[in-house]
This record gives C-alpha cells, sequence and structure tokens, in this order.
C-alpha cells in the first residue's frame, strides 16, 4: 500500500475527510479517534493488515505519522 | 418481554464458536405494532439476539477480563421474515480475540435456512463498572449440563 492509500484508509476507520488527513496530522485534531476510534482503528489494523500492537503502542500513537510507521514496521506500507 | 434473548446454549467452545437457540413467543408485546397483521420480529432483536450468542461466547473463555459490550454492527443483512413461534438457531465465531474488543461473525438460522447475519465487534468494559458476580442463567445450565 502507498501512503496515499493509507491515508483514506485512515480517514474512512475515523470517519473523517480524507483532504483533513495528513500525516502530520495529530490525533487531538480527529475528532474520532477518541477512545471508540482506537478500538476501531485495532480492529482494522487486526482484520485488513492482521497486525497486533502491544498496549504501549497503542499508547504512543499520538499522530497519523504513527499510524503509517505501525503499518511501515510490519510490512503493509511501502517505504518512502 | 425480558431482555435475556437466548433459551439455551446448544453447543460452545469458549472464545471460539458456540451454537444457541430462542424460540420466539407469540406473546411479545412489540408485535402488535411490528406489525398489525403480519407480526415479525425486527431486526434489532435479531442483531442483539446475534449478539447476546457471541457475548456468552466470549464470557465463557477465561481470558476474557471485562464485559463484552456491542460496540459495532457491520454486513448485517436480515434475508427472511422471522414470525412468532418459530426457532431461531443462531451461531457465532469468534474471528478476533484480542485484549480489548473481539469480533463475531454471527448467523441467525430458522429450519436451516439463514434469516440474518452480522459482523459485531465487542469491547471489553471493566468488570468493576458492573454489579459483581451476576448470574447467567443460561450459560450456568449449559456449563452444568456438560458437567452431569
Amino acid at each position: 500500500m502507498k501512503e496515499q492509500e493509507a491515508l483514506h484508509w485512515i480517514a474512512k476507520v475515523f470517519e473523517d475527510a480524507p483532504e483533513r488527513i495528513t500525516s502530520a496530522t495529530a490525533r487531538k485534531d480527529i475528532a474520532g479517534w477518541d477512545s471508540m476510534g482506537t478500538l476501531i482503528l485495532l480492529a482494522e489494523l487486526d482484520e485488513k493488515f492482521n497486525i497486533h500492537i502491544s498496549e504501549e503502542q497503542i499508547e504512543a500513537m499520538q499522530s497519523v505519522s504513527d499510524v503509517l510507521g505501525i503499518l511501515r514496521t510490519n510490512g503493509a506500507l511501502e517505504a518512502s | 418481554m425480558t431482555f435475556l434473548l437466548l433459551d439455551r446454549i446448544v453447543s460452545l467452545e469458549a472464545g471460539s464458536r458456540i451454537v444457541a437457540l430462542r424460540r420466539i413467543p407469540s406473546d411479545e408485546h412489540y408485535f402488535a405494532d411490528h406489525f398489525p397483521g403480519f407480526p415479525v420480529v425486527p431486526g434489532v432483536l435479531l442483531t442483539e439476539m446475534m449478539g447476546q450468542t457471541a457475548a456468552k461466547c466470549l464470557m465463557a473463555d477465561a481470558s476474557v477480563r471485562g464485559k463484552p459490550m456491542l460496540a459495532r454492527i457491520q454486513d448485517a443483512t436480515f434475508r427472511r421474515w422471522v414470525r412468532p413461534l418459530q426457532d431461531v438457531e443462531m451461531r457465532a465465531h469468534i474471528s478476533s480475540l484480542q485484549p480489548r474488543f473481539a469480533n463475531a461473525e454471527c448467523e441467525a438460522h430458522v429450519d436451516g435456512e439463514l434469516v440474518a447475519s452480522a459482523r459485531l465487534m465487542f469491547a471489553f468494559a471493566p468488570a468493576d463498572q458492573f454489579e459483581p458476580n451476576p448470574r447467567d442463567t443460561v450459560l450456568e445450565r449449559f456449563l452444568a449440563e456438560q458437567a452431569a
């Protein structure tokens, strides 16, 4: 998956407009990234990519860039 | 009507899969309005029946921390009407079980035919938010039958 596709996927997960989501977007600026949004992100990572992350990684995710990093580390995102 | 929508568990592999049954009572009060002269079980109640079934499968798993609460409904489909006095068989397969959530593929069947299906996601709410040690008569009865 290329980064642009990943950004669209992240926007869909958080039910946000794709044009609002960039790699620099912070968690606090995404209305749908609340506790339920985090659960849905975890479920989608599991279902779509078979990626499971630790509690520490969950707590550390504070931006879209962090999500991209998890995708990249797990081979779901092409290196930029 | 109580909000326990299962009569009994037929088979159970804790945290993996479950089959449960429900005979639809003919005197459910909602049949008066849903619909006059043509009573059918509302799709939301079929979804709840599937959800309660999957939740029992999760609650039977000792590794599950907290109470499974329905968090997301995906791809819900209602294929046939379910009428009073019909026997509904709910089947749930836990497709993912993680510390914070679980996903379940659920189906409801009548006379061997698929009547409804949905993919349900559960979040685990801290157990201390609920009444301590609530009775789960359906699960208790199944486990007692297995032990006998």
